[in-house]
């Protein structure tokens, strides 16, 4: 009988071990993955000079962000005050109406920015780097040789041809890029320079810049509102 | 004899008795552990001097700039919903009000502010092998940000309604660029992959954009050479998120 309930005691005594131990091992395991994605959130496979980059474009970005705030919190003030004393605020909705035709080309536009002549034939991902790094640098509208362009406007090459939105441009090549010049200056240089080593690029600054030229939105078929 | 009893367990017939099978299963969970705790060692960030500790500051800014970032995010899009609360209230206020609402709505769409659903084409691209060659330093078993900007500037040309990469829309104001090896797009979001591109418009069509032979040439040249990852999936009813911010314009001012 004795026997029999110490017989109970070392299974129970083994059970508890093996328990304990895959629990144990159950939570290193676990924190062993956690810290894998740590430090693959900590970017530690990246080299300094990527890290720098990144933080200098966070930072940029995080700028524009508190930017945007601010002005919606404007916005938002202004609307709830003109709501509170019984009215309706078209002025506002109107101003912001036409801050969104000017960011799809829906309107003409002008401003401060860059004239960027080239002379050569540029290639699509050539153009389109160039216009990355301008809309990076803070762009607000673009246009090459009569085309408005906005990120969806397609871009291709078929030889030496560039074709913008389904048509040929042939050189020279002017593009129109309104935005801050102190900003977009060197963003235009550095593109400029990758480019200058079969290209005349001329960058010149403007204080007042037109692009007249309009994008037509196309209808939505497909797509409907609502996730 | 109490001594010889202690040892007699052990026994040489093929017999595995409990006390066996505990030391058998301690020393394997001792084995595992020790193991496990020495990975877990080496995967801890060894700061042992000033230029590591550094490195890590580094790290950790950009974690803390990212944090910042996605609370901006937030706080700028329940900003957006209140403001869109204030006008939807003055819309019902005024007619005059409620047709340049309609006006402002449509515009809201076009621009990306709204997500939008339908069918569509989901194209998926991630890494290569490594060939491992030093004498092939194109690094062409890798997906660059062009590889990306070269596929979504074919789907607008194929009929694309709208695009959306990793979850990210694509908006009139959208850049794809290199900081470091790190690809960014609208507002520095830091794109990792298997990349996951979503296409509203016809699938057909914007299937055989993708498709065509002329198109993305270099592209599906890498997938054959290096095994990079190009394929695609025509959808009944896909969705792509609102853009995440909303848009300043501060130079370009209405001609006329």
């Amino acid at each position: 009988m004795l026997n029999h309930s110490a017989d109970r005691t070392a299974r129970f005594q083994r059970v508890l071990i093996v328990s304990l131990i895959g629990l144990g091992l159950g939570f290193l395991v676990v924190v062993q993955l956690r810290s894998q994605a740590v430090v693959a959130r900590t970017l530690a496979s990246q080299d300094n000079t990527s890290v720098a980059l990144l933080i200098n474009d966070l930072n940029r970005a995080n700028n524009q962000l508190i930017q945007q705030a601010a002005a919606l919190s404007q916005q938002e003030t202004q609307l709830r005050q003109t709501l509170t004393a019984g009215g309706a605020d078209a002025q506002g909705i109107s101003k912001e109406l036409q801050t969104l035709r000017e960011v799809t080309g829906a309107v003409p536009v002008h401003g401060p920015g860059l004239q960027i002549r080239i002379l050569g034939p540029i290639m699509d991902f050539e153009l389109q780097d160039l216009l990355n790094s301008l809309r990076a640098a803070g762009g607000e509208a673009f246009a090459l040789n009569g085309s408005r362009l906005i990120s969806s406007t397609p871009i291709a090459s078929r030889g030496n041809t560039l074709i913008i939105g389904g048509h040929a441009v042939s050189a020279p090549l002017v593009l129109l890029v309104i935005g801050d010049p102190e900003q977009l200056e060197p963003a235009a240089d550095l593109s400029a320079s990758s480019l200058q080593t079969r290209l005349q690029v001329d960058i010149q600054r403007k204080s007042d810049l037109a692009i007249t030229e309009v994008i037509s939105a196309h209808p939505l078929i497909y797509a409907q509102l609502g996730r | 004899m109490h001594a010889e009893r202690r040892r007699a367990p052990i026994t040489l017939h093929g017999t595995v008795t409990p006390r066996m099978t505990i030391l058998a299963s301690v020393s394997l969970a001792t084995f595992l552990v020790a193991g496990l705790a020495a990975t877990q060692f080496r995967s801890q960030p060894l700061a042992s001097s000033n230029r590591l500790a550094r490195d890590e500051a580094l790290r950790q800014s950009v974690n803390q700039l990212e944090d910042q970032n996605g609370a901006l995010k937030a706080r700028v899009q329940t900003l957006q919903a209140q403001v869109k609360a204030g006008e939807d209230e003055s819309a019902r206020r005024s007619s005059a009000v409620q047709q340049v609402k309609a006006l402002l709505d449509e515009q809201r769409a076009i621009a990306g502010l709204v997500a939008l659903h339908g069918p569509g084409l989901t194209i998926l691209l991630h890494d290569g092998v490594d060939p491992g060659d030093p004498a092939d330093r194109s690094l062409g078993w890798t997906v660059h940000y062009q590889d990306l900007q070269d596929i979504v500037s074919l789907l607008w040309a194929s009929g694309a309604e709208a695009v959306a990469v990793n979850g990210q829309r694509v908006v009139p104001t959208t850049s794809f660029h290199y900081a470091g090896v790190n690809i960014l797009i609208n507002n520095a979001n830091r794109l990792t992959g298997p990349y996951t591109l979503t296409a509203l418009g016809d699938p057909s069509t914007l299937a055989n954009g993708i498709s065509d032979p002329d198109q993305l040439a270099e592209l599906k040249s890498r997938n054959r050479i290096y095994g990079l990852g190009l394929s695609w999936l025509r959808s009944t009813r896909l969705s792509v998120p609102a853009y995440d911010a909303t848009f300043l314009v501060k130079s370009a001012q209405p001609l006329g």
